[in-house]
């Protein structure tokens, strides 16, 4: 399994009464896309958190890929999510003062994975087969449009070579004609490298793109309250 | 990487950045400069005399006998007689003494009316002795040998002809100008108070002074130049004497003795001690002033944390993407305390650059204005432990800052 989440809860430790998570169950296959729809505040954000590893569940297992990352010591998260989860947001995602380039280094440079010169050649290819041209790598990523940002964000998202890839809305920002490109060219992306893929979206149009959509409600026996 | 991010990000930020590094870089330059100075005064003034084991004068405070004496500040208070310089001569501990006589200058230098063998004898710095860039030493009533900064400044050269002045003050109304100098000699330069004096001989003050009455000129004066040179003009009394000992051992036998002389009140003083009773009175200043720039250096540190504080609000979208591509929540911290570090090694570096600058800029006022002379190397191991200090000092002021941004990388957007 890519994802096993087994009786996970969870509640902010400022609010101790309201609990956010309440999975009793939920699997997601190696390879396969699942399509998440909910309302805004249905705790979709903290599902993709505890999937990432930036929180940890009050109770209930997280594994991922087989490995218990409720267990595992925040180094070794650290690391683990550097080198095999890709996450790509609505917005924000690349550091403005950085250009394309820099903003995937940086990513890969956590995993540590490659060195630098097979890097560099592995990241120009994936921004020309993302369609960023030359010219543009060099810019400063607030110098880019919102469609070409989003395109590095996935960029930045594939340099390790995840095998799990978390988007959260990032169509939202997007304009029609852009956002059928970016979905096409997210889902190539994504079915050529056999990656796992959790898409999570209020806009049930893109859920024809996925074999398999699901209700936030449904899996989060919670998300009654916001 | 990490170091071009932290980089990079301080540029993005440059408007609030350049006014903390402004701040810093002038605090540090404030700070080097206070030391450079403190340092190199303190050694100028110890350079300034080096070899006399005692200084006599009329009995007065020993400091004061001790800057006019040799330092050429301040005025004497009263001359001693040419009796007990000879007693003093005589005595067979003193290897040698030499009279200096003190009050009149020329354009603002003052003159110094001594024997020849004040340039045998008398020696700065580490045991260096008087050297003559050109010409020679005095050997007529109506010759001078030049300090080097009076002959650069007034632009004399040898056998020139100069009137010197009644009094200290920069410009006279009472010139000598009856019976002017002629420049014989230069001597190199010192870097000492030496540098800014007129050398002449006690018989040549005299012979200027020979018809003056209770400090003012006596009209219908019919003495001619050489009727001068040929009479004897035998001082009665010089300002100062300075004493070569046989022997160390003896130095305080014999200022014992002179100070218990019974004809006149007398005063002898060791320069050294002098010298340390002139650091005690400064420390205070000095202190004071390094305190003060130490504050100055502080605030600034603070101003840079505080900056890189209320950066951290409008950086959280870019803490929270650098925690999800991987980065531990402790990496928010050295980013921070790395950017601190960069601000501190640019302000340290623009710093010292501005103060090398005025140093080479000031370096000729200080020397004719205060007799300073200010080297422009200040990378000496002091101000070098100085700077890592002020490194560590920023770097220490900046963990707030860092450790918010530790803080807020540990906080997951919800």
């Amino acid at each position: 399994m890519a994802i096993d989440l087994l009786n996970v809860r969870f509640h902010y430790p400022q609010q101790p009464n309201h609990e956010v998570l309440n999975i009793p169950s939920w699997t997601l296959p190696v390879g396969e896309q699942v399509f998440i729809h909910g309302p805004s505040g249905g705790g979709k954000s903290t599902l993709l958190s505890v999937l990432s590893g930036l929180l940890i569940p009050d109770e209930g297992q997280v594994s991922i890929f087989g490995q218990r990352l409720d267990q595992m010591p925040n180094r070794r998260r650290n690391q683990f999510r550097a080198n095999h989860i890709g996450y790509v947001f609505q917005q924000f995602n690349l550091i403005p003062y950085l250009n394309a380039l820099d903003n995937i280094q940086l990513a890969s440079r956590f995993a540590q994975r490659k060195k630098a010169p097979v890097l560099l050649g592995d990241i120009k290819k994936l921004l020309t087969d993302l369609n960023i041209s030359a010219s543009d790598w060099h810019r400063p990523a607030r110098a880019l449009s919102i469609g070409q940002q989003q395109r590095v964000a996935i960029a930045r998202a594939l340099i390790n070579k995840p095998e799990l890839l978390i988007a959260d809305e990032p169509t939202s920002s997007l304009d029609p004609f852009n956002k059928e490109a970016f979905m096409a060219l997210l889902m190539s992306m994504v079915s050529e490298n056999g990656i796992s893929l959790v898409f999570v979206s209020h806009d049930l149009s893109l859920s024809h793109y996925f074999n398999r959509v699901e209700s936030l409600n449904v899996i989060n026996r919670c998300g009654d309250s916001p | 990487m990490f170091a071009k991010l932290a980089l990079q990000s301080l540029f993005d930020r440059k408007g609030s950045v350049v006014l903390s590094l402004m701040a810093m870089t002038v605090s540090i330059f404030v700070l080097l400069g206070v030391e450079h100075i403190r340092h190199q005064t303190k050694e100028n003034f110890s350079n300034t005399v080096s070899g006399v084991d005692l200084v006599v004068g009329a009995r007065t405070g020993s400091l004061n006998l001790l800057l006019y004496s040799i330092f050429r500040i301040g005025a004497p208070t009263n001359n001693i007689s040419w009796e007990t310089y000879e007693a003093i001569a005589s005595n067979a501990k003193v290897k040698w003494a030499v009279p200096l006589s003190l009050g009149d200058s020329h354009k603002g230098f003052r003159v110094l009316g001594t024997t020849g063998d004040y340039f045998d004898y008398f020696s700065y710095a580490n045991q260096q002795h008087l050297n003559l860039a050109k010409g020679k030493a005095f050997h007529q009533v109506f010759d001078v040998v030049l300090g080097a900064q009076v002959a650069k400044k007034l632009g004399y050269q040898l056998g020139d002809k100069l009137a010197l002045a009644h009094g200290i003050a920069a410009t006279s109304f009472s010139l000598h100008d009856d019976r002017p100098f002629t420049v014989v000699g230069i001597l190199a330069p010192t870097g000492t108070p030496v540098d800014q004096t007129l050398h002449v001989s006690l018989q040549g003050l005299e012979a200027i002074h020979i018809d003056w009455q209770q400090g003012v000129k006596m009209p219908g004066s019919t003495i001619t130049q050489a009727e001068l040179e040929k009479a004897k003009l035998q001082p009665k009394s010089v300002t100062a004497l300075i004493l070569g000992l046989e022997s160390k051992m003896a130095t305080f036998r014999v200022q014992r003795a002179i100070n218990q002389y019974k004809q006149e009140p007398l005063l002898a003083i060791l320069p050294g001690v002098a010298l340390s009773e002139l650091w005690q009175m400064m420390a205070v200043i000095e202190n004071t002033l390094l305190l003060v720039s130490a504050l100055v250096f502080i605030a600034a540190c603070l101003g840079v944390s505080a900056m890189l504080l209320s950066s951290i609000r409008e950086r959280q979208h870019e803490i929270q993407l650098l925690r999800v591509i991987g980065a531990p929540a402790y990496f928010l911290f050295f980013l921070i305390e790395l950017e601190a570090l960069f601000i501190a090694l640019l302000s340290c570096v623009l710093g010292a650059g501005l103060l090398s600058v005025c140093l080479v800029f000031l370096q000729n006022y200080l020397l004719g204005h205060f007799g300073l002379h200010i080297g422009s190397n200040f990378l000496t191991g002091n101000n070098l432990s100085l700077m890592l200090a002020v490194i560590c000092a920023s770097v220490l002021v900046a963990i707030i800052p860092a450790l918010s941004g530790y803080r807020q990388a540990r906080i997951v957007k919800r």
